[in-house]
Order: structure tokens, then C-alpha cells, then sequence
């Protein structure tokens, strides 16, 4: 697991949601003392810090791997 | 931005809330008989929180207003506020407040307003008032937003381009999700 694409996918998932929220007040979807604008980016950090967790867990496939260093030999 | 400039407009909805115990205005709470309305004079809106409600109070975003406000009695000392409720936890932001002693039962004015452009146009914003005197205690809000689109203002496309940034961060960031995986 990397902890530093864990504590970025969190603070960039609540920059999202916290931008959507104020998309949302400057659309007028919802009054700007809506629950949601202070809801939406302690979510994205949760979401954020959740999907981060699970993107440093996954295994590339074999296929997108780099292909191995083949070291020569040296005659001795 | 200049606080003055926020004043007039505010404070008239401030004044607005000064109203008589309506009962069938779900937002007013008075127990001093106070009441207020104002003008715009180039838009010709005419507000009175009496019959307000809860609609939207849709305001230019320049203009001026002929207010008036009272109270059914000499008020002797009083104070109030006028704040914008903000979203929890923030709590509110107080645009004005005074305090004195009068024996004046009513007061009349007129202030010229222009909000920048910076403020949002089409934003539902809720401005909370109270005052209190020795007759008793006048509380209300009146919700309000400036006529127009949401370009009026350069922040929204900003807080768009911030939108599309931060969503290609993440998924720059969460790119191993979307890929193929070791069987």
C-alpha cells in the first residue's frame, strides 16, 4: 500500500467534492447554508482516502509490468 | 470587498424581518410589534416581510432603497444583528449590529447599494436579524439571492475549472483501480 496515493486520492477526492458543492451554490441546486456544502467534502476525503487504499493494493497485470533487467554477465 | 457595500441591501432585509408576530410567517418571532418594508426605487420591487413569507427575494445588484422600520413602543436600550447564516459548522457571518438607547418608535431612510460582480447572482442566501429593546425581542430571517445567471460572477467558472482539475488529480491519482488485474 502507498501511503502517499492514499493521503493524495483523499485531499484530491475532498478538493472535488468541496469544488462540486460550490458548483452546486453558484447553479443555485442548493441554498448557499445547505448541510450538503459542508457533507460533500468530508466525503471526498473519506472516498478519496477508501479508493486510494484499494488503488495501492491492486496488482498490475503482467502484461502493463516493465519488462525485467537482464543483467549481463561479466566473463570472469 | 467593501462592508458597506454589502450594508444596504442586507440591512434592509434586516429591517424586513422587523415585523409584527405573523403567525403564518413561519420565520418571524416578535414580541415587540416591530415592522418594516423597503423600496427599490429602479427595479420597483416593494418588500414587506409580512407578506414575504418564505419566497425567494430575488434583489438587483445595484440599486436604492427607501426603508422604513418601527416599533410599537419607545424601545429605551436596545441592540440586534444582522448576519448571513453560513453552512454548518462555520455559524454566521455578521454584517452589521447596533446598540443604543431612543425613544423613537420609527425610523426611515434611503441607501444606494452596488454588490461587485465577485458576489453570485442566483444564490440562495438566508439573512438572519434580531433586535431586542425593553419592549421585547424581534427575530426573523428573510431569504434573498441577486437577479441573474451564475456567469454573472468569475467565480463559477472557476470553481468549474477547479472541478475538472481536481477530478482529473483523482483520477490520475486512482489510475491502478481502472486497470487490468494480476490473475
Amino acid at each position: 500500500m502507498s501511503v502517499g496515493r492514499t493521503i493524495a486520492a483523499g485531499l484530491l477526492g475532498l478538493l472535488f467534492l468541496l469544488f462540486v458543492a460550490l458548483d452546486l451554490v453558484f447553479f443555485g441546486v442548493v441554498p448557499l447554508n445547505s448541510v450538503l456544502v459542508t457533507i460533500l467534502p468530508a466525503v471526498g476525503l473519506v472516498l478519496g482516502l477508501l479508493a486510494g487504499i484499494l488503488a495501492g493494493k491492486r496488482k498490475p497485470h503482467p502484461a502493463q509490468l516493465p519488462p525485467p533487467v537482464v543483467q549481463s554477465g561479466n566473463p570472469v | 470587498m467593501s462592508r458597506a457595500r454589502w450594508l444596504a441591501p442586507l440591512s434592509v432585509a434586516g429591517l424586513l424581518l422587523m415585523v409584527p408576530a405573523g403567525k403564518a410567517a413561519a420565520h418571524l418571532d416578535s414580541t415587540n410589534g416591530c415592522k418594516g418594508s423597503g423600496t427599490f426605487r429602479e427595479d420597483g420591487l416593494f418588500v414587506d416581510a409580512e407578506t414575504v413569507g418564505d419566497d425567494v427575494v430575488t434583489i438587483p445588484r445595484s440599486d436604492t432603497v427607501d426603508w422604513e422600520g418601527s416599533v410599537a413602543a419607545p424601545p429605551g436600550d436596545y441592540s440586534g444583528n444582522i448576519a448571513v447564516d453560513l453552512p454548518p459548522p462555520f455559524g454566521k457571518l455578521e454584517i452589521d449590529s447596533w446598540s443604543g438607547t431612543s425613544d423613537n418608535t420609527g425610523n426611515a431612510g434611503s441607501r444606494e447599494y452596488d454588490l461587485p460582480s465577485l458576489v453570485p447572482a442566483g444564490v440562495e442566501f438566508k439573512v438572519i436579524g434580531s433586535h431586542t429593546d425593553q419592549n421585547g425581542v424581534c427575530n426573523g430571517y428573510v431569504r434573498m439571492q441577486i437577479d441573474g445567471g451564475p456567469f454573472d460572477s468569475p467565480l463559477t467558472p472557476i470553481s468549474l475549472v477547479g472541478t475538472a482539475g481536481a477530478g482529473a488529480g483523482l483520477a490520475g491519482v486512482l489510475r491502478p483501480l481502472f486497470r487490468k488485474v494480476a490473475p
